[in-house]
């Protein structure tokens, strides 16, 4: 069982400082074929290279399983308000940029190629190639993260902000997304607004969209086409905030805290990768790494594959909503 | 077993004196920055035990208040900060780095045959962090100490106004701090073996470390998102947990104790670890039923994430997730008898050493089994509904917590004293330290057992005067504690300035640490020890040598 | 028990894994300006040297990805990666453009996370190498997974079971978040 056991190797305090193979036992001899003196990037501790990347290779995928672990509270909250409140989720995905996150997927995508390109170029010690896809992986990080900027100025501008900042400067059925599904349905609900706001009529609007009520006077017995879409994103109903005319869903706010908690959590993930990847990349230009020694970066691309990972998953669930 | 059971390049029984990992170095700086694994368990069990000195001044504080029926000493506001700083800093600060982080450290790669941990670097990253969480936690008590409970439930903590977040995101960072303990000690025992440590060649603390370490990479990341989730639900009410909100605190119960129930199995399987160390090397016979003891702390992690639904039951839990939890909270019952059974019956017809370590292997032989058996009572969803949240539930997890993981902890302590400092303690003391402390765990919570089940509920400040002369003997209970943990500080220091020299091998371990100079040198082994026995055999070929007070390998070897 | 992780079985490595597009280059094109310290020989390091260069030679012939057991780890032809990149982008566009589709009550969610866990799948699999390496990665990885799904069923489960509790609590108070 002895076999690829290194010589003693002469105790350095210094870690990676390089330290020559010292041959001390001859009991050792007959298995030192390979020679495998301490290399500068080889620490003290471990006998060799083969042994210290699938150490670091093995820490790695217990630190990813802990990031699972860590994005799982968020799933869990976001399922669970998902799968109690749909009306919530109905009646934000009308305010969802599709198209940016869309953007924002295929850059991700593309990264997490060239993160994977460069963990190639590392083993076969290709430099240039290696600084290449790591600039590419970054420049891609980057825009990621300028997408979300603009996102998120976009919210905060139209009001959609978690907890009781959240104050839509728009009510959902002036919206163009939902004006173009469901048109008879944002224009009665205008109409009833109007109706309560301007003629202070609020208890024939009650009758109105009260099902359970008969129909006074001025409006007929709205339509499905026109009812079903505002119960649904719970402008109308039991699930509005206020039951006496359109509004907003009861604890709309909370979708939005979500979103942002996920994304935001997600966004700090690209932060710290795009410090990994620029440490990474300098490393790399000083051509420091090799096939004997390629582990941080194989480390950093399996790392930046998790979070393409969570994103694979976030951008149905938050951007995608039916 | 003829072999002996290790063959290492045997350094004379020899001990300090020359280079050992406390000397090679020096300064503080090279203490603070130090990669050295050793090091690092050293720095984190001074932490640790002072920590471990301000939680039970704490504790003492609030059995002070519990003397009378009203007030005694403090308001009942600063009495709720009291109880829930006794309760954040035994969980978080002592209970669950003292094995694994500190002892372990230093312990563990010894046993293993290894130079070092894996990642010497996230070793110390570790450290410093949990001195920033410990930082953080006690800021808080600087500015207007946390009240909640060391459970931190919403909506209460969302809305006190005592300072929740830096406690909490103390808890946050000791998280990080466990995380990066418990993947470290997997890669090590994974990747660092020397030739012939099969892992049923591995100590049974090995074992019990790495069952630890996969439920703190499995759990801990949870606690980590739950409090950031607090937290924030604090700072800007983001409706998750607040029900005012929208939010669910039933749900943050489920996240909390989704890494809480586990993370009682990180405080207790190392314990377990430990005990079994120290029973077959004080009883001079192999343990009995290695590989069941092993493989037991691996199912107790595991169904240890099956049950965390056991503190809900009176919470608002629909009765079918109640039924589902409690069933499967029996089944831990298993794996944990297991252990007890095979533990005694190592003893059985063995050559029992009753020193220091020993005594507080029985002490916890006894107190965890009416700490577990207790926590089979509140497994039952009917009896539970009258014990819940009351002093029956303290005194349960009291004696497994600190009749099981400290005790475990100071046995532990005393075990590898000589190993860590070179030292020997005055034997004679630490068996009355260690009979000190028995009796006073013993008479401050078995009271407690009677209160809770007469309905006396946990956390309050008044009671009826009924109650009030089971306190007083409780509150008695735990000055004794108090003086027997003194007394122990008091000639473990005494040790460290005028001990004897300890031997390589003084209590005649088999397991690989005991081939290391007391204290071991710097790089632990000068070439990888290649292991042929399991690490219990092979007493009958050790023999206590008078002049060195220890034990050495005999010179003919029996067959 | 030692499947995959008895460190003194692990095998030095004699050689790179060839490629299909590429001869690997231990002295690669710009290697001249930035010597390499990862492999740069110390004074008892020849023999190795030597054995590098051989490999070198060797490896066009072997030339395919089977050979996962060459060098520290399995390197993956560019060809593959690019068509797993292909892949996902198509996979997004479908995602996309299915979302106009109306499939029913939870259809459209349920089609989204099939996608998604396609598309997360051969992330796994190919960029994050789990195809080739050993095992116990895909099994620590698998059981975060198990852990997930237990922790949210359970969750979920229980949550169901009292949504009724929270209904009628709401029901019976005014909303209460405000203006
Ligand atoms: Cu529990």
């Amino acid at each position: 069982m002895s076999e690829s056991i290194s010589p003693a190797i002469e105790p350095k305090p210094g870690h990676r400082v390089p330290a020559p193979a010292v041959h001390e036992d001859a009991d050792h001899g007959g298995h030192d074929e390979h020679g495998h003196g301490a290399g500068p990037h080889l620490a003290h501790h471990f006998d060799t290279y083969q042994q210290q990347f699938d150490a670091g290779k093995l820490g790695i995928w217990l630190f990813l399983l802990t990031e699972v672990l860590f994005f799982s509270g968020l799933f869990c909250a976001y399922t669970v308000y998902r799968g109690m409140h749909p009306e919530v989720f109905v009646y934000a995905h009308y305010f969802l940029n599709t198209t940016m996150g869309a953007i924002n997927t295929c850059v991700l995508l593309v990264s997490s190629l060239t993160a994977a390109w460069a963990v190639r170029n590392a083993q076969l010690a290709q430099r240039k190639l290696l600084v290449l896809n790591i600039a590419i992986t970054i420049a891609c990080a980057c825009t990621f993260m300028v997408v979300k900027f603009f996102e998120y100025q976009h919210k905060f501008h139209d009001g959609l902000l978690p907890g009781p900042a959240f104050h839509p400067t728009e009510q959902v059925w002036e919206l163009d997304a939902f004006k173009k599904k469901h048109p008879e349905a944002a224009e009665y609900a205008e109409k009833l607004t109007q109706l309560a706001e301007h003629k202070g009529d609020v208890s024939a609007v009650a009758g109105a969209i009260d099902l359970t009520r008969p129909v006074t006077g001025k409006f007929e017995r709205p339509t499905e086409a026109q009812l079903e879409p505002l119960l649904k994103a719970g402008v109308i109903g039991p699930a509005a905030e206020d039951t006496t005319r359109p509004s907003k869903p009861r604890n709309a706010h909370v979708f939005f805290s979500i979103y942002f908690f996920m994304t935001g959590l997600h966004g700090i993930h690209v932060l710290a990768g795009i410090g990994v990847w620029v440490w990474l990349g300098i490393r790399a230009n000083k051509g420091q790494f090799g096939p004997k020694y390629f582990g941080p970066i194989d480390y950093s691309a399996l790392y930046w594959h998790l979070v393409d990972l969570v994103w694979i998953y976030l951008f149905p669930l938050l951007y995608l909503i039916h | 077993m003829a072999a002996p059971s290790t063959t290492v390049d045997v350094v004379a029984p020899r001990s300090s004196g020359s280079d050992n990992y406390l000397t090679h170095d020096k300064g503080v700086l090279s203490w603070i920055f130090t990669l050295d694994h050793k090091r690092i368990g050293v720095m984190y069990l001074c932490s640790v035990l002072t920590a471990f000195a301000l939680g039970g001044f704490f504790a003492l504080l609030v059995r002070t208040e519990l003397l009378t029926p009203q007030r005694t000493i403090m308001d009942h506001d600063t009495y709720n900060q009291m109880f829930t700083l006794h309760g954040a800093i035994m969980v978080f600060l002592v209970i669950i780095p003292g094995i694994p982080a500190a002892l372990g450290n230093i312990i563990m790669p010894l046993q293993l045959g290894a130079k070092d941990v894996a990642f010497p670097r996230l070793n110390l990253a570790s450290y410093h962090l949990w001195i920033v969480g410990a930082l953080f936690m006690l800021s808080s008590l600087a500015i207007n100490a946390v009240d909640t409970g060391w459970t931190f439930y919403t909506p209460y903590s969302t809305t006190t106004s005592t300072a929740v977040v830096p406690a909490a995101f103390g808890a946050f960072i000791l998280g990080f701090s466990s995380i990066f303990t418990g993947l470290n000690f997997i890669v090590t025992m994974h990747k660092l073996r020397p030739p012939g440590m099969t892992w049923f060649r591995l100590p049974l603390f090995c074992w019990a470390l790495y069952s630890t370490a996969l439920i703190q990479v499995l759990a801990t990341p949870v606690i980590g998102i739950t409090l950031l989730m607090m937290i924030v639900e604090r700072t800007l009410h983001i409706g998750i947990f607040d029900p005012m909100l929208g939010g669910d605190p039933v749900l943050f119960q489920h996240f909390f104790w989704f890494y809480s129930h586990p993370a009682v199995y990180i405080m207790i399987v190392p314990a377990f670890g430990v005990i079994g160390e120290i029973i077959p090397v004080f009883s001079r016979k192999r343990i009995f039923g290695y590989k069941f003891i092993a493989v037991s702390s691996l199912a107790i992690a595991f169904l240890g994430f099956l049950v965390w639904g056991h503190h809900m039951f009176v919470s608002g839990q629909s009765v079918l997730a109640g039924t589902i939890f409690s069933a499967i909270t029996f089944l831990i019952a298993i794996p944990t008898a297991i252990k007890v059974f095979n533990w005694i019956t190592t003893m059985y017809k063995g050559v029992i050493h009753l020193d220091t370590p020993m005594l507080y292997a029985l002490a916890f032989l006894w107190v965890f089994t009416i700490g577990g058996l207790t926590g089979i009572f509140l497994a039952v969803m009917s009896v539970d509904v009258h014990l819940h949240d009351t002093y029956f539930v303290v005194a349960h997890f009291h004696y497994v917590m600190m009749g099981g993981a400290i005790t475990a902890f100071m046995g532990g302590l005393h075990y590898w004293w000589p190993k860590f400092t070179g030292k020997m303690y005055e034997e004679k003391v630490g068996r009355v330290g260690a009979a000190l402390v028995f009796v006073g765990l013993n008479v401050t919570f078995f009271p407690q057992f009677i209160l809770g089940s007469r309905g006396m509920p946990r956390r309050y400040y008044n009671y009826l005067p009924e109650f009030q002369p089971l306190h007083v003997l409780s509150t008695l209970g735990a000055y004794t504690l108090g003086i027997g943990f003194l007394l122990t500080a008091f000639y473990l220091y005494k040790s460290l300035k005028s001990g004897k020299t300890a031997p390589m091998n003084p209590w005649g371990g088999a397991t690989l640490e005991w081939h290391c100079s007391s204290p071991p040198p710097y790089y632990n082994f000068h070439k990888p020890p290649v292991v042929t026995a399991g690490p219990y055999d092979g007493y009958e070929n050790l023999m206590y040598d008078e002049t060195i007070s220890g034990y050495v390998p005999r010179k003919e070897k029996i067959v | 028990m030692a499947n995959d992780d008895t460190p003194q079985n692990a095998e030095q490595p004699k050689s790179m894994q060839g490629s299909s597009e590429e001869t690997p280059t231990i002295a690669p094109e710009d290697d001249a300006t930035a010597p390499n310290p990862a492999f740069e020989p110390t004074e008892q390091d020849e023999p190795e040297q030597d054995e590098q260069a051989d490999a070198v030679s060797e490896d066009p012939q072997q030339g395919h990805e089977k050979h996962e057991d060459h060098g520290l780890a399995h390197t993956m032809p560019i060809w593959m990666m690019l068509a797993v990149l292909g892949a996902l982008m198509a996979l997004t566009i479908l995602t996309v453009s299915v979302t106009s589709f109306d499939l029913g009550s939870e259809g459209n969610l349920v089609v989204a996370m099939v996608i998604a866990t396609i598309k997360a799948g051969l992330v796994v699999t190919f960029f994050m190498h789990l195809f080739w390496d050993k095992k116990f990665h895909l099994i620590l990885f698998l059981t975060a997974v198990l852990f997930v799904i237990l922790f949210l069923s359970m969750s979920i489960t229980d949550r169901g079971e009292y949504q009724h509790n929270i209904d009628l609590y709401t029901n019976a108070t005014t909303p209460a978040v405000g203006k």
